[in-house]
């Protein structure tokens, strides 16, 4: 009689965890991914009448057992790539990420030249003249200096 | 002055092409920083080429949108196929931008559709463009309205754009040559805001 109730609640438990991943996902994550297309903000954080209507179609696809990728991908579909909050990492888009990248590695190879044109700047830049009066006080003073 | 010697020994002539080089660079990445300042500043505000051509008397063509069509008539193509706006030259067109989401446009819905009933024997098209809206909310907005005329679809707002319309609902009327001869910018709650410059269109030769 135990054995049959025990069966049924451990094939229960089994049940809920592995429906436990989908069931996390919310609105929220998916939102934060994708950006409200009449404001530009990201839609996590929008609350217009797009916005509001986006994040019911996320939730009723939630409901429907999409996982976050499917979800953005169906939201691509119907607003394109623009709806993405950055910008994918693969074709002409990888742009926007490499350019940032090769500007502070090119900033960052370029200190060591500039500080050395400045080093040199300095070296090579000629000592000032002395009037003879200063140059005849100088000696006086090391003289006295050196007794 | 004669003992001066002709040339210094201790002067790097590499130092003066680097430093050139360096001035010359320098310039351009400047000048580039301001280019795009000023493109940015020129284009924060909506652009207004159209309005200022209608203002000036003259009508501007109409950019060549492409679009899916969401709902078909009009000898438009089957809903999913791609039409042309190019393609309905010589039609007169009152081109509609509108969203499911958009409380106005619900209010002229009717009234487009009436100048629709009124129009369609005469060389008008009425063709919806449901920009930035989700496909489904659109067709259930459509069926609720019991809007017979086409739309296309826009999910982007590249047509927005192309159009420097500022939000929806903005309404066109494009003669038959293609040229937009009027711009409505938000709701048209009477027909009579159709009506009059579509007789004019419509009496030209």
């Amino acid at each position: 009689m135990r054995r049959p109730l025990l069966a049924m609640v451990a094939t229960l438990l089994a049940a809920l965890a592995l429906a436990a991943p989908a069931a996390s996902l919310t609105v929220v994550e998916v939102a934060r991914e994708v950006r409200c297309p009449t404001c530009n903000t990201p839609l996590d954080v929008s609350d217009s009448p797009a916005a509001q209507r986006m994040k019911v179609f996320i939730n009723d696809r939630i409901a429907e057992g999409d996982d976050k990728q499917q979800i953005i991908d169906a939201l691509v579909e119907e607003f394109g790539r623009g709806v993405l909050a950055t910008p994918p990492k693969e074709g002409f888009d990888l742009v926007a990420w490499i350019v940032p990248i090769v500007l502070v590695l090119a900033g960052l190879a370029a200190i060591p030249l500039v500080t050395r044109v400045w080093a040199r700047r300095g070296r090579d830049e000629p000592a000032p003249e002395i009037a003879p009066e200063d140059a005849a006080r100088l000696d006086e003073e090391l003289r006295r200096r050196g007794d | 002055m004669a003992d001066e010697p002709a040339t210094d020994p201790g002067a790097d002539p590499g130092g003066d092409r680097r430093r050139l080089i360096g001035l010359v660079v320098g310039a351009v990445v400047t000048a580039l920083i301001v280019v795009l300042l000023v493109v940015g500043l020129l284009n924060r505000g909506a652009s207004t080429t159209i309005d200022d051509a209608l203002d000036a008397g003259s009508r501007p063509p109409a950019p060549d949108l492409q679009l899916p069509v969401l709902v078909s008539g009009a000898g438009l193509p089957p809903a999913g196929q791609k039409a042309s706006l190019a393609s309905l030259r010589g039609k007169v067109v009152v081109l509609n931008l509108w969203a499911s989401w958009c409380g106005p446009c619900r209010e002229e819905a009717p009234v487009l559709e009436s100048v629709w009933q009124r129009y369609r024997g005469k060389g008008v098209v009425v063709l919806g463009i449901d920009i930035q809206d989700l496909s489904d909310d659109a067709r259930a907005f459509i069926r609720e309205h019991g809007l017979t005329y086409p739309s296309l679809r826009d999910g982007s707002d590249g047509s927005k754009a192309a159009l420097e319309a500022t939000g929806v609902p903005e309404t066109f009327v494009i003669d038959r040559e293609g040229r937009i001869a009027l711009h409505i910018a938000g709701p048209v709650s009477r027909t009579g805001q159709l009506t009059g410059p579509l007789d004019e269109v419509l009496a030209e030769k």
